[in-house]
């Protein structure tokens, strides 16, 4: 259980508090609103390029991390399609060091060429060590737009293409601040060895001046329907073949969510998931394979991964797999299995909360969902889950003409 | 100082303060136990630990697949049977070998504690190594391993310690040919000498029921204690050649690796090597992070660490770089070790990184993961707490002219391994 204090400061900045007395730390998160799907199409890559630079530096305070560091504290940041999150882990009697670091980089940042230049070529670096340097490490490069055609989602935080972040400059960098990095745009949480009233104090003191800025509306094309299968074959020297597939699915916020999410653990949640038990142990096509979900607060994607055993063809495993997806369809799962998926949420929650970071992270999450006591209530809603909203679910998103296939092909030039 | 740079809130260095002791018990059988009590949810992870490591093994994979195969089938029951009691306790375990020790880690609710404690035993002490789960389970490692190889990090790893270590446990490759050589009687005889009472121990984090001790009894107590054969492996010792260049066609960026064999922790000057190494390359704020990435760009991350072994230990540099710039970065990692020989640390870098290494020790005992963890970093040698108050008082007095003599006598260039692949 997370007890929590919320509270909106007059620039919009929402503010929530928890208070955990068993550890010395205290963990500040901040939440932008902004993620990739914000981009042009012709700038992908442009807010996790931002993220890099919000490290660079601002009018105040030149070196952002020497502070932090002589404070004792640690930070880092994520980028993903919706968002942009920044979080600090400090013992808690340098707690306003934090505050003060936070507040002066969403007042201003310094806008530097020199450090924009700098960063472009470590994103290129870290590009290539992610995803052009790694085998199959471009698959899900190739999924997201064989997936999506209209919406942003169609490419990668990351970036579509290397020549984006290298054709950025100066005045995008401040159009982008000044639009998406402001109060009125962020939620920031505070969880650890500190009252919710020291919070709201130091937040009204730190934040409190930062102005409100006139933000840019969000206008997403819509995802059309998918009607039909989607294929698309690649050929790559790897050593064994691979397949990847994607079906559309509901936004983060519609209830079919979480009976998704428990589906993709009875698919593959741990060693007794269906996809390891029939497909890996019985038949012995893949040597491993997984489902998950995006996860994206609008229609995000179920994927499905796995990499084939030497000499067997990606069409004949695929084929296996889709009579596994079309037994959800088609037969009650069993109650003891359905149990199962739900005891493994359960636990993972309880652990989760063990973690400052991970409970200031799920406060604004939720908060940006639009319901943060929802963070007490995941395990009793993951619970209503049965037997026939599996099938039910199932039916509504694993058709094959929501199904998008890459069948990734050994070029076996390095087989061994 | 910059002219307008602001003054921040006034910061305090901090302190881990009392450092919790673990309560070390004995089961009937003299196994021991180690327990510390910490968070706020009734969550417990228990840890069982083995001397079983690779440096146990007389041919490479025979420690790693050994402790695989513990989930895949025991005396009683199927794999697929504690596949699934596992999962359905919503259990989060993790079977881990090392060079040193091997082991099983497994983190559930409370309320399940007599079943898992009951399954945990027979995982670990009644394995049946059955031949099919056996051949599934080197099929598919055999897979991942050529996937692995695609990686230049991973090539250039598997050579530096090769290189450091020679022929020694801690630095044989595995070749393909090693797959086809695993036998289930093989295991077995691996696992009775070495998954044995008398070779464990047991350390129990987090919410603790009262009963512990006496369900712990109840599954591992009443088991006879074995001798257990002694370590007859020597000393390692390193390959002479130095420099070596591994080609991988097409590839877009070089591994880079800058290292060699070096003290361990039971080494009185270990605190003060953990510390040039922060320097250098040990944080975020690190001379080789600003100076490699921060500054030119030709990587995402370049990170040193000092790690140890039992009967050795090792420093290593690591950066994938784009491969234009290999040998600039090679050259500015000798340069940086130089400087840091040559050159007094500033006040100011000096109370940052002192500052900060203060700051991460709070967080080495934060929560019952982190405990458990750094727990293990100081039980494995033999140590206690005081390693750690040793530690902090390092950092807090340690000065430039120990931070030159230190860098002086533990990053001799000549002792240096440079290993690329790309």
């Amino acid at each position: 259980m997370i007890e929590f204090t919320k509270f909106c400061l007059d620039n919009g900045l929402r503010v929530l508090a928890h208070e955990d007395r068993s550890t010395p730390l205290v963990s500040i998160n901040i939440l932008y609103d902004v993620g990739s799907r914000d981009e042009d199409p012709q700038s992908t890559g442009l807010a996790h390029l931002f993220e890099h630079l919000m490290f660079g530096g601002t009018p105040g305070i030149p070196e952002y991390d020497k502070h932090l560091q002589l404070a004792g504290g640690e930070n880092n940041a994520f980028t993903n399609s919706d968002i942009t999150n920044y979080y600090i882990s400090i013992p808690a009697h340098n707690i306003e060091t934090g505050f003060w670091l936070e507040s002066d980089r969403m007042q201003l940042i310094d806008f530097s060429e020199r450090n924009l230049e700098v960063q472009k070529k470590v994103v290129t670096e870290e590009y290539n060590q992610r995803y052009l340097n790694q085998p199959y490490g471009d698959a899900m490069l190739l999924l997201r737009p064989l997936a999506y055609s209209k919406h942003p989602y169609k490419w990668p935080v990351i970036g579509s293409d290397i020549s984006h972040i290298e054709k950025i400059g100066i005045n995008e960098i401040k159009r982008f601040f000044f639009s998406h990095y402001a109060p009125n745009n962020a939620i920031l949480s505070v969880t650890g060895n500190i009252s919710p009233d020291r919070v709201f104090k130091l937040a009204e003191k730190w934040f409190g001046p930062v102005k409100e800025r006139k933000l840019k509306e969000r206008h997403l094309p819509a995802e059309p329907l998918q009607t039909q299968k989607r294929i698309l074959q690649v050929e790559r020297e790897v050593p064994s073949s691979a397949i990847y597939k994607a079906w559309h699915m509901c936004r983060r916020d519609d209830p079919d969510f979480m009976t998704l999410d428990l589906i993709t653990d009875l698919l593959s949640g741990g060693e007794s998931g269906r996809l390891s038990t029939k497909l890996v142990k019985k038949e012995k096509l893949f040597s491993e394979i997984n489902a998950y979900l995006t996860s994206d607060i609008d229609p995000g994607l179920i994927i499905l991964y796995g990499k084939l055993m030497d000499g067997i063809e990606p069409e004949h495993a695929g084929e296996r797999v889709d009579e596994v997806i079309n037994e959800l369809m088609n037969k009650y799962a069993p109650a003891r299995e359905i149990e199962k998926v739900k005891n493994k949420f359960e636990a993972s929650a309880a652990i989760g909360n063990l973690n400052i970071l991970t409970k200031a992270f799920n406060l604004a999450y939720f908060e940006l969902l639009g319901n943060p006591e929802l963070v007490n209530k995941q395990v009793e809603l993951y619970r209503m889950t049965d037997r026939d909203s599996v099938i039910e679910t199932s039916g509504k998103y694993f058709m094959e003409s929501n199904c998008s296939t890459i069948y990734y092909k050994s070029s076996g030039r390095n087989r061994q | 100082m910059n002219r307008n740079e602001t003054k921040g809130p006034v910061v305090k260095q901090a302190s881990p303060g009392t450092i919790p002791e673990a309560r070390c018990i004995r089961l009937k059988n003299n196994i021991p136990v180690f327990i510390i009590e910490a968070g706020s949810e009734k969550v417990i992870r228990l840890e069982f630990i083995f001397d079983a490591g690779h440096l146990r093994e007389d041919k490479p994979l025979v420690a790693s697949v050994t402790n695989l195969m513990l989930t895949e089938g025991s005396s009683y029951h199927s794999s697929s049977y504690i596949n699934n009691t596992l999962d359905w306790h919503g259990a989060f375990y993790n079977q881990y070998t090392e060079r040193d020790r091997a082991g099983f880690t497994i983190c559930f609710l409370e309320r399940h504690i007599e079943k898992l404690l009951k399954l945990s035993r027979e995982i670990l002490l009644n394995p049946a190594f059955p031949e099919r789960e056996l051949n599934i389970l080197l099929s598919k490692r055999y897979q991942q391993f050529l996937i692995s190889r695609e990686k230049v990090q991973n090539l250039a790893l598997e050579k530096f310690f090769n290189s450091v270590f020679g022929n020694h446990p801690y630095g044989k490759m595995i070749r393909l040919e090693d797959f086809g050589k695993i036998r289930p009687d093989g295991l077995r005889d691996f696992h009775s000498k070495y998954y044995v009472p008398g070779n464990m121990a047991i350390l129990v984090t987090g919410s603790i029921p009262a009963a512990m001790i006496d369900l712990l009894d109840d599954s591992f107590g009443g088991l006879p204690v074995s001798v257990v054969p002694r370590n007859l492996n020597e000393y390692p010792i390193g390959l002479s050649r130095k420099r070596i260049s591994i080609e991988k066609k097409n590839a877009i960026q070089t591994a880079v690796i800058v290292g060699s064999p070096t003290i361990n922790k039971c080494h009185a000057d270990y605190p003060g090597l953990k510390i040039v190494n922060a320097i250098l390359g040990g944080y975020f704020g690190s001379r080789l992070m600003k100076n490699i990435r921060e500054e030119k760009g030709y990587t995402y991350g370049i990170t040193s660490s000092v790690t140890s072994l039992k009967m050795s230990g090792y420093k290593i540099i690591s950066a994938e770089v784009n491969k234009k710039y290999a040998q600039a970065t090679i050259d500015e990692i000798f340069k940086e070790i130089r400087t840091l020989q040559k050159k007094p640390v500033g006040k100011e870098e000096l109370k940052v990184v002192k500052n900060y290494m203060l700051g991460e020790m709070v967080r080495m005992f934060d929560g019952m993961f982190a405990l458990a963890e750094s727990f293990r970093s100081i039980w494995d040698f033999g140590l206690d707490n005081s390693y750690f108050y040793r530690f902090e008082e390092k950092i807090k007095s340690i000065n430039a002219e120990e931070i030159i003599s230190l860098a002086d006598t533990y990053y001799n260039i000549d002792d240096l391994y440079v290993i690329t692949a790309g």
